[in-house]
């Protein structure tokens, strides 16, 4: 049988970076034509996701051998259900966020660096695909360098001082994060000889009793690395000046994309090169599991007494990342289905909000919520569309977010822990109790005193947030598609 | 009492063990040290325990480099880690490029690389 599109995975990594490294040539002799190559570029990956995404789930999954060397010599990528959900996730959302970016990226940066940024941009990109396509431990660090080398340039790009600081902040982190993941691998790669995830898997159930000390040991270190760069809870310090500081574009695809990924890295480390019996001797999960329901709490208490929009965001995706990771840890079918779920609910709902917040900053200039009263009769469709979005986020039923958090509710009850239950309750409440005040005073609050001054919102910005609030309220309605597709994705991991 | 089994295998792995020590020092040196330079060369440090380690699992004691010659009862050194460390070197040498421009910006808007003294102008300025 020929399959020709066994190559797209290698393709779409391979172009983008060459699409990342052509921009500052482009933007420099051909300035006209830097935004259309990106778009182009992110395009072509979105429509290469969707077509992979068809010929995994008709063909099944297959894996890839770069360079036609075969592994354990050689690197290989597995593109299986979960790689095709998320390069379809991460596509396009990235797709939205660029299209919506051209414009306030212009009002936002200066104009020399604007080809600067679609490079970052495409980088990150590019990273993230490899992240997930890829089937060894080693390429996958490369992988994760280099998507928190571009999302910190990605932040700093605007040289404010809160944007320097915040970058440098969060590259000291996330590279204390790099070199835990790449010590755990050593780790690992000295009592297998393997760095192929599939070969893990196969040799370490027989080396384990041997060695329990280095599997301690690169167990502690993967969840310190990717706990850090996911922003897991008490390794979360970096994420809320971050993703406040960037430019919206960047916050909403880092918030909305980034943290997701080095979740779903996690995902593919602990349950597919881990064999399952170690968890039942070292408990590592259940600290997991621990960690992110303090995340879920706390994240959503501290988004309560926020005064910037965008701070309440950043600090309501610490809340969310403690959802994945809650799916993740549970280690049933329907938890770890539901908290891939929430990967591509929550990169919607809040890519949207984000997005929804730019719009307001970009015709306004507010970014503090107590200023917001009144803005429902001024921009009545962004508030539309960010009210639509905090609903999902509270998880009405209708949207989204109930869906995902309906799965997590029925994945813990599978478990028989009650428990988790309450706290996606109580977490849905405490949403309700930050993100409903905004939406009540911007369509019922009186008017400040001083009358505000809205600038013309562009159509392409608008379009953007208007469609991916359909697509909530699409998910939200019709999920089964989506549904049988993870039921099959976690079979092949679990 | 010394439990010489403990001691021996410290004293056989002595390779892990100075690069275990190493990584606590940057780990340390990158976590409590205000100024920020500091804080790289901690970095530094700590990736480069992480390196050695990985090299040093390669690591045959009288072994030499994989290249088949005459006769075939040659010791050889595992070249996979060392290949791995040279790409892991090159992403150390641009994460730390980066940063010290992020410092060297973070200088130009206030005249010091101490983290605390950042905060205290911060603060004194709102």
């Amino acid at each position: 049988m020929n399959l020709n599109y066994e190559h797209l995975p290698v393709i779409i990594v391979a172009l983008l970076l060459l699409a990342a490294f052509l921009e500052p040539i482009v933007y420099r002799h051909k300035k006209s034509w830097a935004a259309p190559l990106v778009i182009a570029s992110m395009a072509f990956f979105a429509l290469s996701s969707l077509y992979l995404m068809a010929a995994v789930n008709y063909h099944g999954p297959f894996n890839y051998y770069l360079g036609g060397w075969a592994p354990p010599f050689g690197i290989e990528l597995e593109i299986d259900y979960l790689a095709v959900f998320l390069l379809l996730t991460f596509s396009v959302i990235g797709l939205i966020a660029i299209v919506y970016g051209l414009q306030d990226l212009k009002h936002g940066l200066k104009d020399e660096v604007l080809g600067w940024y679609f490079t970052l941009y495409l980088l990150l990109m590019a990273s993230m695909a490899g992240i997930s396509v890829t089937n060894d431990l080693f390429n996958m660090y490369v992988f994760v360098e280099i998507s928190a080398i571009s999302a910190c340039a990605i932040i700093s790009i605007k040289e404010s001082r809160e944007c320097i600081e915040a970058s440098l902040k969060y590259l000291i982190l996330s590279t204390l994060g790099s070199g835990c993941i790449l010590l755990a691998t050593a780790m690992l790669y000295m009592i297998t000889g393997h760095l192929n995830i599939g070969y893990l898997n196969d040799v370490l159930p027989r080396v384990m009793s041997h060695y329990p000390n280095n599997i301690l040991i690169s167990l502690g270190f993967f969840v310190v690395g990717y706990g850090v760069k996911a922003a897991l809870f008490p390794l979360h310090v970096w994420l809320p000046d971050a993703h406040t500081a960037a430019p919206s574009p960047s916050s909403a695809v880092l918030s909305g994309l980034v943290i997701k990924v080095y979740a779903a890295a996690f995902l593919k480390v602990f349950l597919k090169a881990y064999p399952r019996e170690i968890f039942l001797e070292i408990p590592v999960m259940e600290i997991v599991l621990f960690l992110s329901v303090l995340a879920i709490l706390y994240g959503s208490i501290v988004a309560m007494v926020q005064e910037d929009i965008k701070k309440m965001l950043a600090y309501s995706s610490i809340a969310q990342i403690g959802y994945v990771f809650l799916g993740f840890s549970l280690m049933g079918q329907r938890a770890v289905a539901g908290g891939l779920l929430h990967i591509f609910n929550h990169a919607m709902m809040k890519s949207m909000l984000f997005l929804a917040a730019g719009i307001i900053i970009y015709s306004t200039g507010i970014r503090r919520i107590r200023d917001m009263k009144g803005l429902g009769v001024k921009l009545p469709l962004t508030m539309g569309a960010f009210t639509i979005g905090a609903l999902s986020m509270v998880g009405i039923p209708g949207t989204n977010g109930f869906i995902s958090k309906w799965q997590l509710a029925l994945g813990a009850l599978d478990l028989g822990r009650p428990i988790i239950v309450v706290v996606i309750l109580l977490s849905s409440l405490l949403n309700c109790l930050y993100y409903m005040p905004i939406v009540i005073n911007a369509f019922f609050g009186v008017k400040g005193e001083p009358e505000l001054e809205i600038g013309k919102v562009p159509g392409v910005m608008l379009y953007s947030i208007l469609f991916l609030g359909f697509g909530i309220i699409f998910f939200g309605i019709y999920p089964a598609p989506l549904l049988a597709f993870l039921q099959k994705t976690v079979t092949a991991i679990l | 009492m010394i439990d010489i089994e403990v001691l021996s295998k410290l004293f056989n792995n002595y390779y892990y063990f100075a690069a275990i020590i190493l990584f606590i020092i940057g780990f340390h040196t990158m976590l409590t040290h205000a100024n920020l330079i500091k804080k790289i060369i901690g970095m530094n440090i700590m990736e480069t325990a992480a390196f050695l380690i990985f090299v040093s699992i390669g690591y045959i004691e009288g072994g030499r480099a994989p290249i088949l010659d005459e006769g075939f009862d040659q010791i050889y050194m595992n070249p996979l880690p060392q290949a791995l460390i040279l790409t892991g070197i090159v992403v150390a040498v641009s994460v730390t490029a980066y940063a010290l421009s992020l410092i060297i910006k973070l200088y130009q808007h206030y005249g010091t690389v101490d983290a605390d003294e950042i905060a205290r102008i911060r603060s004194y300025k709102p």
